[in-house]
Parts: C-alpha cells; sequence; structure tokens
C-alpha cells in the first residue's frame, strides 16, 4: 500500500521519484515532456472520476519504466 | 621479510571474533606531539591540520570541546570515534583509511570518551547542534565525550561534493591516528564480543534491520567506502561495524541521523551482544538502502525480509534514519517481516506536533504493531546562552547567533531521538 | 496516613453562577471562594479528598471575546494555587464550550493539570491544547449524569493517570515526553522477547489512525473547470524571497502565474530540505507542472488555470500544520472558483 493511500488521499496518480513527482530525469526532453503530460491527462481524468475511497489512477508505463 | 608460508596463518588463526581493547580518555589537551598517556590524549593541531589538508580545502582548525564546559557545536556534519587496529589504521575504516576489505576481526583499540566531531555548512545539511553543557548535552551521545572538533573552510573553487569527501576522509583519518597513540598504552578494558550461535539451545534468534538513508551526495551512507544507494539489504560482520565499515555521509535531520560514532557502537547491537547466550541468541546484521520511490522501497522491503528469513531470524527489531518518508520504510519491513512469520519491532521516533497531540507516526505499518518509541520530534527545548560557539556563528532555523539562548525542536539536538536506540527519550499518554 | 487533599478550582459561566443571561455575557471575571451553582453537586460527588476551594466564573462574551480574558481568567484561578483546574460542563454551548477549553489548555501550558467538560459537538473541543477534556451531555437537563462522569474523570487525572477514550475523553490524546530508565535499544530488546512470548498487545507507541476524507465530487465538466496547481515541493521564486522553511513548515505561500507560460531554471528553484533538489532546479516542471498545464489550458482541455500555485514544504511537517494548510488552500481556492487542483507530493 503506498503512503498516499495510507493518509487517504482520494485520487493518486503515482509517479516516478521523490524528488520529481511531474518530471523523470532519465527521459530525453522530449520524452520527459510528453511524460509530464500523460501524468496530467491522467490526472483530469481522476478529478472527473467519482471514488469513495483512495483510489490510485495507474498511467500507461507508470510502473516498470522508472 | 621472510617468505609467507601458507600454513603460518592457520596456525596462528585469531579467534573468528573481535576484541576491543579500551582506553579511556579522561582529559585532552593540546601539544607539540600527539600522545595518549595516563588517560589524557594530547593533540598536536600541525599534525591534525597536515592530515586534514586537502586541495578541496582551505584553512582547516580543531578545536576541543569537553562535557561541561560552556560550549555550543553548531552545524555538526559527522562524528567519529577514534578507533584502529595498528600502525596506519590497521585496516580501520575500510573503504576509506583502510583498503576496501571486510574486517572485524583480531583486536581493535578503542579511545573511548572522545570523538572527532566535522562541523561546518555543507549543501542540504540542516542545522544540528550538541551543547556540552546545559539540558540538552544529556540528549546526545556526543554530549558526554571530549570531542576534537574539526572546522574548515572550503578550498578556493572547489566544489561541494569534493569539500564533503576531504571532510569526511580527513575526520577518520584522524580519527584512526588519535587511537594510534594508544597503541602501546596500557589497557582500561578488553571487550571479547561474541560470535556465533550460543551455546545454549533454544533460545529465540532475535537480529537487528538497520536502515540507512541514501538519497545522494549530502544525504548518503559509505559502505566498504561505496555509495550504499543502489545496494540490496545484506547481512554485515557486526564486527565490521565496529571497525567502521559503515561510515556516514548523512546530514539531515540531525535528532534522527547515525553518524559514524553510532554505527561504531551500534546501541541495539550491543544489546542483543549483551543478552546473547541468555534472553536470545544474537542472529545478525542486515543493513537496508531507503530508496527515495514507492516501488523501491517496496523491493527492498520484501528483500530485506527474505534475507532475514534466509539467516533463521525469529524475530528483528527494525530500524530507521531519517524522517516522514523513513517511516514508510521501517512500516513496510515490519510488515514483510510478520508476513514471513518473523517478530518485528520497529524503533521509531514520533512527529506529534508541539503539544503532542498530533498523529506521531506518519506512515504506521498495518500487520506489525510493537513499536519503540524515542521521544517526540517536535517537543520544544530551551538551551541556555554558552560562551563559545563551534561549527559556525549563527545558527540557521532560528537565524540567531549560535551562542544566545535557543528555543528550539528536540529534532536539532544531534541523535537526540537516536533511531538506533541510543537515547532514554520516550513519548507516553499524558494525563 | 491520609492522603493529601487536591486542591481545585473550578470555572463556570455567569449562568450557571447565577449572575444572568445573555444580558450578563459580557461581565468581567469574578473569584469566589468554594463551590457554587453546579460545583455543589459535583463537590459531592468529588468526595472528601478532592475539595473545590474556589470558583472563578466570567461572562461568555467577555471570556471567548480575547486572548487576554483567558489570561485574566487564569490569574485568577492560580490565586489559590490549584492542584487540578476544572472548567464546565458546557454542553453543547458554543462560546462557554470555547473558554473552558481555552481556560484549562492555558492552564495546562502553565503546568496545572486541568479537565474541561463539555458535549463532542462542542467547538471548544478544538481548543484545549495539551488539556484533557471530557464528555458532558447536550445540555444542562443531563447535568446529574455530566456532573458524574467528570467527577469520575476528575479523581483519574488528579490520581495523575491518563484519562482514556473510554472513561470520557473527548478529541486526540496527547503524547508527553518522559525520560525512560533504560535507552531504547534495552526497551526494545524487551518488546521483542515479550511479543515472542505472544503479547501480541505490548508496544510504547500506540498506532495512529488517520482521519478519514471525504473526496470531492468528481468534476461534471472539466472543459469548463478551473485548475489549480499546488505542491508541497517547495518550489519557490530563485533566493525563496519570502524565506519558505526548507523543514518543519509553518505556513505556505502564493506565487502568481499570471502572463507565464513556462518555468525558467534561473527563476524558480526548490528549497525542500527533504530530497536532492538536483532534478528540480535543472526544470521547475518537475514539480510545478506549468508548462504542460498552459498546453492543456490552451487546447480548452480545462476551462481555464488558476492565477496562482500555491506552495509550502512537506519535510517534517507536523500533522496539526499539515491539516491546516490543507483546510486554508481548499477555502482559498474555493473562493477562486477553483473547482480542481493537481497537488504535486514529493
Amino acid at each position: 500500500m503506498s503512503i498516499a493511500e495510507r493518509v487517504g488521499a482520494p485520487r493518486i496518480v503515482a509517479t516516478r521519484g521523490i524528488p520529481y513527482p511531474t518530471g523523470d530525469p532519465s527521459l530525453g526532453p522530449a520524452a520527459e515532456r510528453a511524460w509530464r503530460r500523460k501524468l496530467l491527462e491522467r490526472a483530469l481524468e481522476a478529478v472527473a472520476t467519482p471514488v469513495s475511497a483512495p483510489t490510485i489512477f495507474e498511467v500507461d508505463g507508470g510502473k516498470d519504466a522508472a | 621479510m621472510a617468505e609467507a608460508r601458507p600454513t603460518e596463518g592457520l596456525q596462528e588463526r585469531p579467534a573468528a571474533g573481535l576484541t576491543r581493547v579500551v582506553h579511556q580518555v579522561e582529559a585532552v589537551d593540546f601539544g607539540e606531539r600527539t600522545v595518549y598517556e595516563g588517560g589524557r590524549l594530547t593533540v598536536s593541531p600541525a599534525e591534525a591540520a597536515q592530515i586534514l589538508s586537502s586541495p578541496a580545502l582551505g584553512e582547516v582548525s580543531v578545536s576541543w570541546a569537553s562535557p561541561g564546559s560552556p560550549v555550543r557545536i553548531v552545524k555538526v556534519l559527522d562524528a567519529v570515534e577514534p578507533r584502529t587496529k595498528g600502525p596506519g589504521g590497521g585496516g580501520i575504516f575500510p573503504g576509506f583509511v583502510g583498503p576496501a576489505q571486510p574486517q572485524g576481526r583480531g583486536r581493535t583499540h578503542v579511545l573511548r570518551g572522545a570523538a572527532v566531531v566535522a562541523a561546518g555548512y555543507l549543501p542540504r545539511a540542516q542545522e544540528a547542534v550538541i551543547d556540552m553543557s546545559g539540558p540538552a548535552a544529556a540528549l546526545s551521545p556526543l554530549g558526554s565525550t571530549h570531542n576534537l572538533v574539526v572546522e574548515f573552510v572550503p578550498g578556493e573553487g572547489a566544489k561541494w561534493e569534493d569539500v564533503d569527501e576531504a571532510v569526511r576522509r580527513g575526520t577518520l583519518a584522524l580519527a584512526a591516528r588519535l587511537a594510534e597513540a594508544a597503541l602501546d598504552a596500557p589497557l582500561d578494558a578488553v571487550e571479547e564480543l561474541p560470535t556465533g550461535p550460543s551455546a545454549t539451545a533454544g533460545l529465540p534468534r532475535v537480529g537487528v534491520v538497520t536502515n540507512l538513508q541514501t538519497q545522494g551526495t549530502f544525504k548518503d551512507v559509505f559502505v566498504y567506502g561505496r555509495s550504499f544507494a543502489q545496494a540490496l539489504p545484506t547481512l554485515l560482520d557486526p564486527g565490521d561495524l565496529d571497525d567502521g565499515a559503515v561510515v556516514s555521509g548523512q546530514f539531515g535531520h540531525p535528532g534522527l541521523k547515525n553518524p559514524t560514532f553510532m554505527h561504531q557502537n551500534h546501541p541495539v547491537v550491543a544489546e542483543l551482544r549483551r543478552r546473547h547466550g541468555k534472553d536470545l541468541d544474537f542472529a545478525g546484521v542486515v543493513i537496508s538502502p531507503e530508496p527515495v520511490d514507492a516501488d523501491n522501497k517496496q523491493l527492498i522491503s520484501v528483500h530485506a525480509a527474505r534475507v532475514c528469513a534466509a539467516a533463521g531470524f525469529d524475530a528483528a527489531l527494525v530500524t530507521k534514519e531519517g524522517g516522514g518518508n523513513a517511516d514508510a520504510d521501517v512500516a513496510l519491513k515490519m510488515d514483510e517481516l510478520e508476513a514471513l512469520g518473523i517478530v518485528a519491532v520497529g524503533l521509531f521516533a514520533e512527529m506529534a506536533g508541539t503539544d503532542g497531540t498530533g498523529p506521531s507516526v506518519v506512515v504506521p505499518p498495518s500487520r506489525a504493531t510493537a513499536m519503540v518509541s524515542t521521544g517526540n520530534y517536535d517537543d520544544q527545548l530551551v538551551l541556555p546562552a554558552v560562551d563559545r560557539a563551534l561549527g559556525g556563528t549563527t545558527v540557521n532555523l532560528v537565524d540567531l547567533p549560535a551562542t544566545e539562548e535557543l528555543r528550539l525542536p528536540t529534532a536539532v539536538v544531534y541523535c537526540s531521538l537516536s533511531p538506533l536506540g541510543w537515547g532514554h527519550l520516550r513519548c507516553e499518554a499524558a494525563v | 496516613m491520609k492522603a493529601p487533599m487536591t486542591k481545585i478550582v473550578h470555572y463556570i459561566n455567569q449562568f450557571f453562577a447565577g449572575i444572568g443571561g445573555e444580558d450578563a455575557a459580557g461581565s468581567p471575571p469574578v473569584r469566589v471562594e468554594g463551590a457554587i451553582g453546579p460545583g455543589r453537586r459535583l463537590q459531592q460527588l468529588l468526595g472528601d479528598d478532592l475539595h473545590i476551594v474556589a470558583t472563578v466564573h466570567c461572562g461568555d462574551d467577555y471570556a471567548s471575546g480575547s486572548a487576554d480574558a483567558v489570561q485574566e481568567i487564569l490569574a485568577l484561578v492560580r490565586q489559590d494555587d490549584p492542584d487540578l483546574v476544572i472548567a464546565g460542563p458546557a454542553f453543547t454551548s458554543g462560546r462557554y464550550g470555547l473558554a473552558c477549553a481555552r481556560v484549562a489548555a492555558a492552564a495546562t501550558e502553565h503546568g496545572l493539570t486541568s479537565l474541561a467538560a463539555m458535549h463532542e459537538d462542542n467547538p471548544g473541543v478544538d481548543e484545549g491544547g495539551a488539556a484533557t477534556i471530557v464528555r458532558s451531555g447536550v445540555a444542562a437537563r443531563e447535568m446529574g449524569s455530566s456532573l458524574e462522569t467528570l467527577a469520575a474523570a476528575a479523581a483519574i487525572v488528579a490520581g495523575g493517570e491518563p484519562l482514556t477514550n473510554e472513561q470520557g475523553r473527548l478529541g486526540r490524546p496527547r503524547r508527553q515526553v518522559v525520560r525512560a530508565d533504560r535507552p531504547a535499544a534495552a526497551r526494545a530488546v524487551d518488546l521483542v522477547l515479550a511479543r515472542l512470548g505472544g503479547d501480541l498487545e505490548a508496544t510504547e507507541v500506540p498506532l495512529p489512525r488517520f482521519e478519514q476524507v471525504t473526496p470531492a465530487a468528481a468534476v461534471e465538466d472539466l472543459a469548463q473547470t478551473v485548475l489549480a496547481l499546488v505542491t508541497e515541493g517547495a518550489l519557490v521564486p530563485e533566493g525563496n524571497p519570502d524565506r519558505l522553511e526548507s523543514a518543519r513548515a509553518t505556513r505556505w505561500l502564493r506565487y502568481s502565474l499570471d502572463g507565464i507560460d513556462s518555468l525558467a531554471p534561473d527563476q524558480y528553484g526548490s528549497i525542500h530540505g527533504g530530497f536532492s533538489t538536483v532534478w528540480a532546479n535543472e526544470d521547475p516542471h518537475r514539480i510545478v507542472p506549468l508548462d504542460v498545464a498552459r498546453e492543456l489550458e490552451a487546447e480548452g482541455a480545462i476551462g481555464r488555470l488558476h492565477g496562482e500555485y500555491l506552495v509550502t514544504a512537506g519535510n517534517g511537517t507536523s500533522v496539526a500544520n499539515a491539516r491546516r494548510f490543507g483546510v486554508e488552500w481548499a477555502a482559498d481556492l474555493r473562493r477562486s472558483e477553483v473547482r480542481a487542483a493537481i497537488l504535486t507530493s514529493t
């Protein structure tokens, strides 16, 4: 269970590292910006989705690419 | 030199364990030569400066701060207990002073009651204070030692990373050199450290998992001289802790940090050794990094639990370094250990707010439930004014001259909430 | 041998002191000898060892109106050098509850053991600071049972024991720092052995329960929604002009995004003390994703981006401060017609 879930954050988009929630320095500039766009699009889907408890909104490529 | 004969080593093979030869430091001084005699440690400032000299450092100076004196050390970085295994260090602090090879065997000379303490500005270092007198002195393990304080000015144009590295190497080399002065001195105590399974059958096998905060430059911990950030949890011979295989380069969360001094004197390891063969069978030490992202925290925690299982632990104490997300590393490990049937107990500094009413653990475990408290991070202290400050002229957090009376949270006092269990602070439910 | 008597000072409002109702709500604090009003029945319930030596009463408007009033009341309370301060019961009366809680909190700050009594819905419950608050009924018709609960709680607290929730305690329990006889390492090994011996309850740290947050309703029409960017990643303008703390932050800040489409590395940086800021300082969008948010705004994916971002440093922050930041952020954003926010968390 993630920290965000444990403390009860309602809508969670999991990102790739504490120091860069909306980035990924291992990517080139264009790829990193595309990744950030994906995260924000997912975040917008999250706020438009009804939830009743802490819910993780996965992003494609969010798990293993880190 | 005689030709090496392969059988000689076997015949003279020392016992598998480690012997600590203790020399107590009762008084300190400066002098022309570095000598230890009759409990008095005299240090040559010129020799100390020479040991510390580096292209990355400009002027370097040393000062004594002794217990009971009206002295405050601010901007404390690492602290090291003077130890050596022979002339030139004999392998002590492997990877820094000695070659990067496992130690933890034979004899180690310890100058007990003394420490080398580096103090000064480094980027990312959080303000850390040691008072040598007053109420805060008893809250830090370095409040009751004779501290040789190393202050430094960065070399012109030197990169901060190189300054950090030079201070670390110099501090360790100086600590080894001070202990060398006692190599031929009469000893005050001999401590034979237990090794191997106890002779008493049927005792529970209890070990310790020690998390090392590894978050990059200025927040890193070194094992055999290498950054431990990318490592997996591993068993470490407890004697290697005594011989300085774990060196701290981690300057965050002063109250919750584990300087080299504390790894050399790991309180949980000391307690497990003390009770070995009586209440329990000391099953080993597992060191683990504290990664910064959730997936790796999970990986490291599961892996650490499996290492403990493979080593036959019945129970493990879990220690941390740092606050906040470091709680997650303890909680996850405790849960993973209990999931494998290994009893887990965590050592936790609580973050209960200045009035003590906040939820005290940021990330609690969900399966494991047993924790020992090491105090409240936010509890306010009043540190009386002192005559002299070392390490800097101001205290960052409150923007005051370092010699003034200070109101500070306990978290600022060096090792006051020691996650390795040194301290006596504890929280309890209030009336 | 008889136990020493516990001296109590009792705080009540003008109504229960018999001074008057709303007409007397502005009356200043007064100290009188012994127990009066509900204090008489309370004294009977307390028995011989706990003795109400004086009562301090004050009008509700006066007492709840200013911090100075609480200090005035406290000065009268301290005249008798009491062992225990009892305030209330205040039931659901808001001003009276606030006054009781604040008097008890102030007395506790001065090292006095204190107990305030009120209903769990009374706003005073949140104002008790380090004082203990015990449950009472809804209104004065429940005076009898409320005084019984209060008297029992007083005996427990006067004996130096913490009051438990089962015994009627309200609010969050307080953790106090003590010096243990033995170091934490030794106690931890004891705890391991106890747990190995089958004691699964033993712990020095009771597990906290985080508050349940009711999720906000889903946004219905993103294309009409004002979106805000907020962060605890401590991203501030170069030089940290407002001196945001890098750890244990006590406040939050706002910075304008008007006319700004991207955050230049030489103009913004993170001063967070809890992680390496190298990556944030290379590209501030790794903390505050303004570039992509502007892109989405231009494409009409959202109605508009809020004209400023809110920021603090989430590093060793007390839960009380974090809770306050959250409440203040929500209120501030709602006033600005923001209906959705992306909080980047480090």
